[in-house]
């Protein structure tokens, strides 16, 4: 009962002082562990995504591997570094799916409603799943870089390149995932966020997927131009294989962060439209 | 003590669709009463509550909640109301405690005040021994006392309760009742709560409030209503409701109120038992049996047959007229 009646006064405290509620930071970090804890209590979803990641590196390696040699601008590199880029990208995709998920599952089960009813800022609602997503992902294209290496990896710039390579990664997949959230609360619906997912699926083949944009010709060039996917993928690649490049890392991150920021811009207006309480 | 009153003025809330789901809805509850919303489905209810607690926009009127408007200081509402929605939102992942215990911390509670707060809510709702499962894994009831813990984390001044006994057992129904009593006489909370059951409003309830297809159609305390009733009735049950609307045509100049309901005819006055025999005569002059006669004192059920089962059969008079 003493606590209780203790409580009460801070609270009061507080609410005098216009201090009822958590700091931003506190709250973004609960947000995204509470959505990191539902995340790792279905672990099964996990598998698939990472699955075909994998599945598609030793594919894409084991068949296209061995042309390699006759790709100019390439040779000297391997291909498995040119190709490891692009599986980590579809990783990507698919962290941003698990943000999105996490909020669909939120909005049916109306809990979603029930953060509302708290002092919570938008921009902490946003970023919880997108960060766990993130985080999600980070680990993800790690493993897929583990199996790349047992494969006989071998990275120009060492280990410091690898976590670039994974950073890269998580920043490509946030802007994802700001995207994915945005068709999430647009639709309030799992069916309608899946395929919302799917359009990016695409944009990981306009781009220079399997040779060097110098090889690709036409509206195919043109597409790969304006899509932020080629400037990620060329950081990457770049770092993994020829040494670190300041001007492509650069070029990625800003791609990266380009993208991101609009994806966020989008999700700050979708949250608007669903919370304008219509 | 802070402001703890609900004003609601001309209230209105028309959907997209075009439904009016409420129609210029006027009421005020008082600073530590329990004020009960009764109507049957689709009344509105739910959509009050959701105006009041921040989460619909109203079309048109004004309501305040503890003195804050719930249109433009919808942050401040928060921070004073609680509420229990009709669909309980809880995550099915998360565990009770790491829902309460998030929650009291988002409300600016530390990591230990949060956790104190927590155990004290669970052990309050009787979670005790589900603490460590998933909310997935809990019965409706289990849910539902949860999503009433989760409303008063922030000890709010004013609580919001849609339905919060629907699907309960007995038991569990009247401890939440015993809670709901509780929290109004200790905590002073003013509790403004939504039912379909009469017998619950009856029974908390200070002053009731009847909505019926977005309007008001009566208000008062539950003694009042039965008064307006009529302080007795008897009940006459007949084989079809043919002969139950033939026998309300004939004995309508012998009550100041008369109803029927399907195959039952119910009179309103004040000294039913002494009329009984002047009813059994008329209905005999007629030749009318009915298969069943009782007396009762009113209850709030009359009221609500009265106010929503008054329209029904206005409208199928209507229809049958149509047809006739
Ligand atoms: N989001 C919505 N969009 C359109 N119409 C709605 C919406 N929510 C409710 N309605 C309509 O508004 C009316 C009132 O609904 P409301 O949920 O407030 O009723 P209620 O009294 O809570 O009913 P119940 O006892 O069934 O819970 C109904 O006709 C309903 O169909
Ligand atoms: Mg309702």
């Amino acid at each position: 009962m003493t606590t209780q009646v203790s409580i009460q006064n801070t609270i009061n405290i507080r609410r005098q002082q216009g201090h009822d509620k958590a700091n931003l930071l506190l709250q973004i970090w609960l947000v995204t562990w509470r959505s990191l804890t539902t995340i790792f209590r279905t672990p099964v979803a996990l598998f698939p995504p990472l699955a075909i990641s994998i599945f598609f590196l030793v594919i894409y390696e084991s068949t296209l591997g061995g042309a390699a040699a006759f790709i100019p601008n390439l040779s000297g590199n391997s291909y498995l570094g040119f190709i490891l880029p692009l599986s980590i990208v579809s990783s990507s995709l698919s962290g941003a799916g698990i943000a999105a998920q996490n909020m669909v599952r939120d909005i049916e089960s109306g809990y979603f409603d029930k953060l509302l009813l708290t002092p919570i800022s938008r921009a902490a609602l946003l970023l919880g799943p997108i960060l766990a997503g993130a985080l999600i992902l980070g680990i993800q294209a790690s493993i897929v870089i583990g199996v790349a290496l047992i494969m006989g990896l071998e990275s120009a710039t060492g280990f410091a390149g690898l976590l670039l390579v994974v950073g890269l990664a998580i920043l490509l997949g946030t802007g994802f995932a700001g995207f994915t959230v945005s068709a999430a609360l647009g639709s309030g619906s799992a069916a309608a966020t899946q395929g919302a997912s799917f359009i990016f699926f695409p944009l990981t083949f306009l781009t220079a997927s399997f040779v060097p944009l110098e090889l690709l010709d036409g509206w195919l060039k043109t597409a790969a131009t304006f899509n932020p996917i080629t400037y990620v993928l060329e950081a990457m690649r770049a770092t993994l294989n020829s040494g670190w490049d300041a001007a492509l890392i650069w070029q990625g991150v800003g791609a990266c962060l380009l993208l991101g920021t609009a994806m966020f811009a989008l999700a700050i207006f979708a949250l608007r439209v669903r919370t304008r309480r219509s | 003590m802070s402001n703890r009153e609900i004003k609601v003025q001309n209230l209105m809330k028309q959907y997209s669709g075009g439904v009016t789901a409420v129609d210029d809805v006027s009421f005020s509850v008082n600073s530590g009463e329990i004020f009960g919303f009764l109507g049957p489905n689709g009344a509105g209810k739910s959509t009050t509550i959701k105006i009041l607690t921040t989460l619909a926009l109203p079309s048109g009127g004004q309501a305040t909640v503890g003195g804050y408007d719930v249109v433009h200081e919808a942050d401040l509402v928060r921070r004073i109301a609680g509420v229990a929605l009709q669909d309980i939102g809880l995550d099915p992942l998360m565990k009770s405690m790491e829902l309460l215990s998030m929650q009291a911390q988002l409300f600016g509670a530390t990591r230990q005040q949060a956790k104190t707060r927590a155990s004290e809510l669970i052990e309050l709702v009787r979670l005790t021994d589900a603490v460590d499962r998933r909310v997935g894994t809990y019965s409706g009831g289990m849910r539902r006392r949860l999503d009433l813990a989760l409303a008063l984390v922030h000890k709010p001044d004013i609580l919001f309760l849609d339905e919060p006994t629907t699907g309960l057992d007995p038991a569990s129904r009247r401890d939440v009742w015993e809670e709901v009593r509780r929290l109004n006489k200790e905590l002073g909370m003013t509790i403004f709560l939504t039912t379909q059951y009469l017998e619950e409003a009856d029974e908390l309830a200070e002053r009731i409030a009847i909505i019926d297809k977005g309007k008001i159609a009566k208000r008062g305390s539950p003694a009042q209503l039965k008064a307006a009733v009529g302080k007795e009735s008897i009940n006459l049950a007949f084989d079809s409701r043919e002969l139950a609307e033939k026998a309300r045509a004939e004995l309508s100049d012998m009550a100041d109120n008369i109803q029927t309901d399907r195959d039952m005819v119910r009179l309103y006055m004040s000294q039913a038992a002494q009329t009984i025999p002047a009813v059994v005569n008329r209905l005999q002059a007629a030749q009318l049996n009915p298969i069943s006669l009782t007396l009762t004192q009113p209850t709030l059920d009359d009221v609500f047959l009265q106010v929503t089962g008054q329209r029904i059969n206005a409208e199928e008079e209507k229809e049958a007229a149509k047809v006739g």
